[in-house]
């Protein structure tokens, strides 16, 4: 007796029509949620770490300060010095009342260029800081 | 009259066949380029500043105050002991907790102060040793007093006030001396 293979009369193609939409879908998706980099780091820095750290809420309030390991400060998109921080920082502030600092400095930097820039926070009134770091595993 | 022969319309149709292709190529660079960086680090409220002709000099009893200092070698100065670094959290602990029932105005306030030649690396590890000190505190009170961990607490809680109340965080970083004069 011969046997006759088994065929299935159904198409065995997987239905690709939709899969340009789940794609786009996924797309939009990463569109919404990231944000692009705003400004060019233009200093070297490495973070210090700490354990005891906390999550920055809120995105949109921060503005963001760079000592690199030279020594070199920037503040938005270019190299500033020390003495206009004050004045940059207090515009900032007078646009965005509760903005916070976000304080990105090289972990071999001395305290004194922190003291002086904290000083000239102070005196631009722009009080909530902080000092961004890794999380120490 | 000749006829015109109607001529037959081929079915007007764009290959979508590859549009996977190309949205998966979009997909793939805004993949790339984008970057997710949770910002995290040690937050901190500055104090206002004042003119030195307008500061005053309040008082602080020794009973309230822990003072760190940090000179340029690293050493670590916790009211008049040498410690080293790691020991900071373990030696504020004690000290944080004996003052959970006592009013807001006599909590501890821990000052940090630092050279201006202190590595900063060394002052954040300072810094988050006195944070874990007051988080590891508040971690304990809430398990103690509601059963509960912090990280279970909804921010605006009334929980969440009462073990803000109760343990407050008060750093403060200490005037250089340079500044000061």
């Amino acid at each position: 007796m011969k046997f006759e293979k088994k065929r299935s009369s159904t198409k065995q193609t997987i239905p690709t029509a939709s899969l340009p939409d789940i794609v786009f879908m996924l797309l939009l998706f990463f569109m919404v949620t990231t944000t692009l980099r705003e400004v060019d780091v233009l200093v070297s820095f490495r973070l210090p770490e700490a354990k005891a750290i906390e999550k920055i809420e809120n995105k949109r309030l921060v503005s963001y300060i760079w000592v690199g390991n030279d020594g070199r400060i920037q503040l938005n998109d270019s190299i500033t010095k020390l003495e206009e921080i004050q004045g940059i920082m207090y515009n900032k502030r007078l646009a965005m009342p509760n903005v916070i600092v976000s304080l990105r400095i090289d972990k071999n930097s001395d305290m004194g260029i922190v003291t002086d820039i904290q000083q000239e926070l102070r005196k631009a009134s722009c009080l909530r800081i902080n000092y961004s770091t890794l999380l120490k595993i | 009259m000749v006829k015109i022969k109607k001529r037959k319309l081929s079915e007007a149709e764009i290959p979508t066949s590859s549009m996977a292709d190309i949205s998966f190529l979009l997909l793939l660079f805004f993949l790339v380029s984008t970057v997710i960086d949770v910002d995290t680090g040690i937050g901190l409220v500055l104090p206002e500043y004042i003119p030195p002709e307008q500061q005053e000099f309040v008082p602080i009893s020794r009973e309230r105050l822990a003072a760190v200092l940090i000179n340029e070698n690293g050493d670590v100065l916790l009211n008049n002991q040498i410690i080293a670094i790691p020991q900071i959290a373990k030696t504020l602990i004690p000290r944080i907790e004996e003052k959970i029932n006592l009013p807001s105005n006599k909590k501890l306030v821990v000052s940090v102060k630092t050279d201006r030649k202190t590595n900063y690396n060394l002052y954040i590890q300072a810094l988050d040793q006195v944070k874990d000190a007051y988080f590891q505190v508040r971690e304990e009170y809430a398990r103690s007093r509601f059963g509960k961990r912090i990280i279970d607490l909804d921010e605006r809680s009334e929980e969440m006030k009462e073990i803000k109340e109760k343990i407050p965080i008060i750093i403060s970083i200490a005037e250089p001396e340079s500044v000061k004069k």
